[in-house]
C-alpha cells in the first residue's frame, strides 16, 4: 500500500515538474504581441532563417539581405556603387580595381577593408564547387591587395557580367573575418557579423529570429528599428496571425511562392489595417518542354508550338492567378536587359494549334479524341510541383484546353526536389519551372540552358544546339555591349522558335504591410527586401 | 519483477537493430540520389556532377550501403549520432531542443486526455443509456470527426483573434500550450473515454460488485472498486498513446508553429538527412519500447495477480 502511496506520488511530481518546465516564461516578452510601436515590424516566414552563413545556400536569402551586403549593387538604372565608392575596368577587361569606402566597419567592430575583400572572396573560392552556378567564381584568379582600401580582382578571361554576379545576395558579399573558421567560411563560421543595416540578435530554431538597427550603419541608421522573422510554417495560421497583430509583414518568399491566398490577402486589405503593394514584374513562370527526349512527341518544334497556343494565358492570369500575375508571351518579359527583342507572336488560337498538328502529320482519326501519328499517339505528361495549389490548378485547366487539340496530356504532381531532380536527368516530358529573376537574368537562366543539373535536356534536342550554346559561351565573355545585344537577340529567337519554354505568367513580389508603413520599395531581386528604406508615417 | 524489466528492455536491442536497419533499406530505396537531394535541401543553385562526387565522398556516401549501416550502428553504441548532412549541426543539436518541445506537449496533452477520458468514461459509464451518456458519445463523435488542422484554425480563429485571449501560435508561455493541447486532447480523449466506460460498464455485472453491495458499501465506495479493475485495460492504452502522439504531432505543430519533432523529421525527410531520420526513429522506436513497459509495471502495481505473472 506505501509503496504504491509513493508511486502516485512519484508520478504526480513528475507531471507537475514537467508542467512547470513547459512555461519558461523569460522569452515571453521576446516576441512582443503588441508591436504596435511605430519601429518594429515582424514577418511571417514558412522557414527558419537558417544557416547565416553568406558563402553557402542554406540560409534565408531576405534575411541574409539585411545583414550582408556586396561590393555594387543592382539597380534599375544598372550597376550602383555599395561597398565599393567606385571601380575601373582594364581594357582588356580581366582587370577589376574597386576603390573601398572607408566608413564601413563590420557589426563586430573590425574594419571593413581591401583584406576583408580578400579574405571573403578567396573563402568562397575555396569552395567552388558549390558556387558553379554563378559562372563568376570559375574565371576569378586572384585578388590583390593595392593598398588598405583598395582592391584588385583579377580574372582568367573578359567577363561581362563580373559586376552583376558580385551584387547578388550570395556569395560575394562580406563577412567579418574574424567570424571564419579555420581560416575559410565553407565549414561553418563562428558568427554573422555582416556589414548590412540590420544585426541578427537573437536566433531561436524553428521559431523566430530578431535583428536590430545597425546604429553605425554607413548609410544612416534605419528607421525601422528592429525585424523579426517569426516561422509560420501553415498559411492560415499567417493570416489569422496578420489579423490579430501578432505579425504584420509577409512577403513573397525565396521560392516564388505566397504563404497567403489571393483570398486572404484582398481580406486583409478590405479591413483596413493592411495595404498590398506589388513589384514589377520579376520573372517569368514557364512550362519547359524536353527536346532530347527523342521517343516523346515533345521533341517535335510542332508539338510544342500547338501546346504554346492552345493555353489561355489572360484566363490563367485572371481566374486562376486572380490578376496577381500578368501575361507572358516571352521566356523573358522585355524589362528584363538584353530580352526587349522582337519574336514571332503565339496567341491562344486553338484552330491554329490544330493546323500545326494536322500539317505535322498528327491526325484525328474518326471518333478517337487522341491524335496518332505512324501509330503513336499523341500522349505526353506534365510535372508540377504538389504544394501550389496554382500550379496544379494551371496544370488541371491546361490538361482541358490540349485535350481539345487531341493531346493527351497526364499531370503528375511532385515534391519539388524530385521535379529538380526530373529536370537534372532528363526524366520527364513537360514541367512547371520559372527563370531566375531580374537581377539574375537573362544571363543565369540562358547560362542554365548549357548545364545538365538545369536545362539542358530541354535545349540539346533541337535542331540547331550547337548553334545556340556557342552563342551563349560567346556572349558571356563578349566585351562589346553591341554583339552582346545581338547574340542574346539571336539565342532568344532560338529558344523562341523552337518554343522549348512554353511561357505562362510574370511572378512579382508581393507584400502586405502595415497601412502605415511608407517607402516600401523592391530591389532587382525578388529574394530580398530593402527593409531599411522603410519607415512608419 | 526487477528482473523482468531487465529483461524486457534487453529483448528491445534486437528490436531495435532491426527497425533501424528497416528504415536504413527504405530510405535507401527511393529512385532519387541521396546526395544530390542533400545539396537540392542546402540551397545549392546549380549541382555538378563533380560536386556530388565530392559531396558523396566528404559524406561517406561512397561506401556501400551495409558498411554505411554498421558505421552508424558502431557510432550510436558510442553515443555519437553524426552530423546532420544538409547543416553540418551535430544531429542531438538538432533533434534535442525539437525532442524537448514535443515531449513537453505530449505530457501535457496526455495528462489531460488521461483525465478527460476517466471522467467521462465513469460518468457516461454511471448514467449509461441516458440523455448524458448519450449526449456525451454524440458530441465526442462529433468532434472526434473533424479533421485536426480544421478544428485547430477554428480554435484560433476563436480564442486569439475573436475574443483575443491566447497567442495564435509558437512557444512563447503557458498560454501557448492551451490550444495546441486542447485540440490533441479532443482527438484521443474522444476516443479513449469509450474503452474506460465500456471496460466500466462490463465490470458493473461482476459478482465482486454485486457483493461489495450487499456488504453494504457505499455507491462511491463500489464505483472506485470498478474503476480500478476498469483501468488496467485503459492504462496500457493510455501509455501507448504517448509514443503515438510523440510520432504524430506533424499537423499541429504545423499549424501552430511549433518548433517540434514533426515538423524537423518531415523536412529531414524531404531532404534525404539520412543521420536526423535514423535518429528520430530511433527516438521513436525507444519511446514505444519504454512506454509498453511503464504500462506494464503500472498494472502490476495495481493488480498483484499480473505482479506473479510477470
Amino acid at each position: 500500500m506505501k509503496k504504491r502511496k509513493m508511486f502516485v506520488f512519484l508520478t504526480m511530481l513528475m507531471y507537475l515538474f514537467v508542467l512547470v518546465g513547459c512555461s519558461d516564461g523569460n522569452d515571453a516578452k521576446t516576441v512582443s504581441t503588441n508591436n504596435k510601436k511605430k519601429t518594429e515590424l515582424v514577418y511571417a516566414s514558412a522557414k527558419d532563417i537558417n544557416d547565416m552563413n553568406p558563402h553557402l545556400y542554406g540560409g534565408s536569402m531576405p534575411a541574409q539581405g539585411m545583414v550582408y551586403e556586396s561590393l555594387v549593387e543592382n539597380t534599375e538604372d544598372g550597376i550602383k556603387p555599395l561597398l565599393a565608392e567606385s571601380w575601373e575596368i582594364s581594357k582588356d577587361g580581366k582587370v577589376y580595381t574597386f576603390h573601398l569606402r572607408e566608413d564601413v566597419k563590420f557589426h563586430d567592430g573590425e574594419p571593413f577593408n581591401a583584406e576583408a575583400v580578400k579574405k571573403n572572396i578567396e573563402a568562397v573560392q575555396n569552395n567552388a564547387e558549390k558556387h558553379s552556378w554563378i559562372k563568376l567564381s570559375t574565371k576569378i584568379e586572384s585578388v590583390n591587395i593595392v593598398d588598405a582600401y583598395t582592391v584588385e580582382l583579377v580574372l582568367s578571361e573578359a567577363y561581362y557580367p563580373t559586376l552583376v554576379e558580385l551584387s547578388m545576395t550570395r556569395p560575394y558579399v562580406f563577412l567579418s573575418p574574424k567570424d571564419f573558421k579555420n581560416g575559410g567560411t565553407k565549414d561553418g563560421v563562428n558568427g554573422f557579423n555582416g556589414t548590412g543595416p540590420y544585426i541578427l540578435t537573437k536566433h531561436k530554431t524553428d521559431e523566430y529570429a530578431t535583428f536590430k538597427a545597425n546604429e553605425n550603419y554607413w548609410g544612416g541608421s534605419p528607421e525601422i528599428k528592429k525585424i523579426t522573422s517569426k516561422v509560420l510554417p501553415a498559411g492560415e495560421t499567417t493570416f489569422l496571425a496578420l489579423q490579430k497583430g501578432e505579425v504584420n509583414f509577409v512577403f513573397t518568399d525565396d521560392r516564388g511562392a505566397d504563404s497567403l491566398d489571393v483570398e486572404a490577402m484582398n481580406q486583409l486589405v478590405d479591413s483596413g489595417d493592411y495595404q498590398l503593394v506589388r513589384s514589377e514584374p520579376m520573372n517569368t513562370k514557364m512550362i519547359v518542354a524536353n527536346s532530347s527526349k527523342s521517343d516523346n512527341p515533345v521533341s517535335e518544334t510542332a508539338v510544342r508550338e500547338a501546346i504554346w497556343h492552345s493555353i489561355d494565358r489572360e484566363t490563367i492570369s485572371k481566374d486562376i492567378l486572380n490578376g496577381t500575375e500578368t501575361v507572358a508571351n516571352t521566356l523573358f518579359s522585355p524589362n528584363v536587359n538584353y530580352a526587349d527583342v522582337d519574336l514571332k507572336k503565339r496567341g491562344y488560337d486553338l484552330e491554329e494549334a490544330k493546323e500545326i498538328l494536322e500539317e505535322s502529320g498528327w491526325a484525328a482519326k474518326d471518333g478517337s479524341d487522341v491524335r496518332t501519328k505512324d501509330g503513336k499517339k499523341l500522349a505526353m505528361k506534365l510535372y508540377y510541383d504538389s504544394n501550389s495549389s496554382s500550379q496544379k490548378t494551371q496544370a488541371e485547366f491546361i490538361q482541358a484546353s490540349v485535350k481539345e487539340i487531341g493531346i493527351q496530356l497526364e499531370i503528375i504532381g511532385e515534391e519539388s526536389t524530385s521535379i529538380a531532380n526530373r529536370r537534372s536527368t532528363g526524366d520527364y516530358d513537360l514541367l512547371f519551372n520559372q527563370t531566375w529573376g531580374l537581377a539574375y537574368d537573362p544571363q543565369s537562366t540562358i547560362s542554365a540552358f548549357t548545364s545538365e543539373a538545369s536545362y539542358l535536356h530541354t535545349t540539346s534536342g533541337i535542331a540547331n544546339s550547337d548553334e545556340l550554346y556557342k552563342k551563349i559561351d560567346e556572349v558571356m565573355v563578349s566585351p562589346d555591349e553591341k554583339t552582346r545585344k545581338s547574340l542574346y537577340a539571336d539565342i532568344l529567337t532560338i529558344v523562341h522558335d523552337e518554343a522549348v519554354f512554353i511561357p505562362i505568367s510574370n511572378g512579382s513580389v508581393t507584400v502586405v504591410a502595415p497601412k502605415n508603413l511608407k517607402g516600401i520599395s523592391f530591389k532587382q531581386t525578388q529574394f530580398e527586401l530593402p527593409f531599411e528604406l522603410m519607415n512608419f508615417e | 519483477m526487477g528482473s523482468y524489466i531487465i529483461k524486457r528492455l534487453f529483448i528491445s536491442i534486437p528490436l531495435l537493430l532491426v527497425i533501424s536497419f528497416l528504415t536504413f533499406i527504405l530510405i535507401n530505396l527511393s529512385p532519387l540520389d541521396p546526395v544530390e537531394v542533400v545539396l537540392q535541401a542546402q540551397g545549392v543553385p546549380t549541382i555538378t556532377d563533380e560536386l556530388i562526387a565530392q559531396t558523396k565522398d566528404e559524406l561517406g556516401m561512397d561506401k556501400p550501403f551495409i558498411i554505411r549501416y554498421f558505421d552508424w550502428v558502431i557510432a550510436c553504441l558510442q553515443l555519437d549520432f553524426g552530423v546532420s548532412y544538409v547543416t553540418g549541426k551535430p544531429v542531438w543539436s538538432l533533434i534535442g531542443p525539437a525532442f524537448l518541445n514535443t515531449l513537453k506537449l505530449t505530457l501535457v496533452s496526455s495528462v489531460v486526455i488521461i483525465v478527460l477520458s476517466i471522467l467521462l468514461g465513469v460518468i457516461c459509464a454511471m448514467k449509461e443509456g441516458e440523455i448524458m451518456d448519450k449526449s456525451v458519445r454524440g458530441f465526442s463523435f462529433f468532434l472526434t470527426a473533424m479533421p485536426s488542422y480544421w478544428m485547430a484554425t477554428l480554435m484560433i480563429w476563436y480564442f486569439s483573434v475573436k475574443v483575443d485571449l491566447l497567442p495564435t501560435s509558437g512557444m512563447e508561455s503557458y498560454k501557448s500550450y492551451i490550444l495546441p493541447v486542447i485540440v490533441i486532447a479532443i482527438s484521443y480523449a474522444g476516443i479513449y473515454f469509450r474503452v474506460v466506460r465500456s471496460s466500466m460498464l462490463s465490470n458493473l455485472n461482476e459478482d465482486y460488485v454485486l457483493y461489495g453491495r450487499a456488504c453494504g458499501l457505499t455507491e462511491r465506495k463500489v464505483t472506485m472498486h470498478i474503476l480500478r479493475n476498469s483501468l488496467q485495460v485503459a492504462i496500457s492504452i493510455f501509455c501507448m498513446a504517448i509514443p503515438i502522439i510523440l510520432g504524430s504531432t506533424v499537423v499541429i505543430e504545423n499549424v501552430f508553429a511549433w518548433p517540434g519533432l514533426g515538423s524537423l523529421s518531415v523536412r529531414a525527410i524531404l531532404g534525404r538527412d539520412f543521420p536526423i531520420i535514423q535518429a528520430y526513429v530511433l527516438i521513436l522506436a525507444v519511446a514505444f519500447v519504454l512506454f509498453n513497459t511503464i504500462s506494464d509495471i503500472i498494472n502490476a502495481v495495481m493488480n498483484p495477480k499480473l505482479r506473479n505473472e510477470i
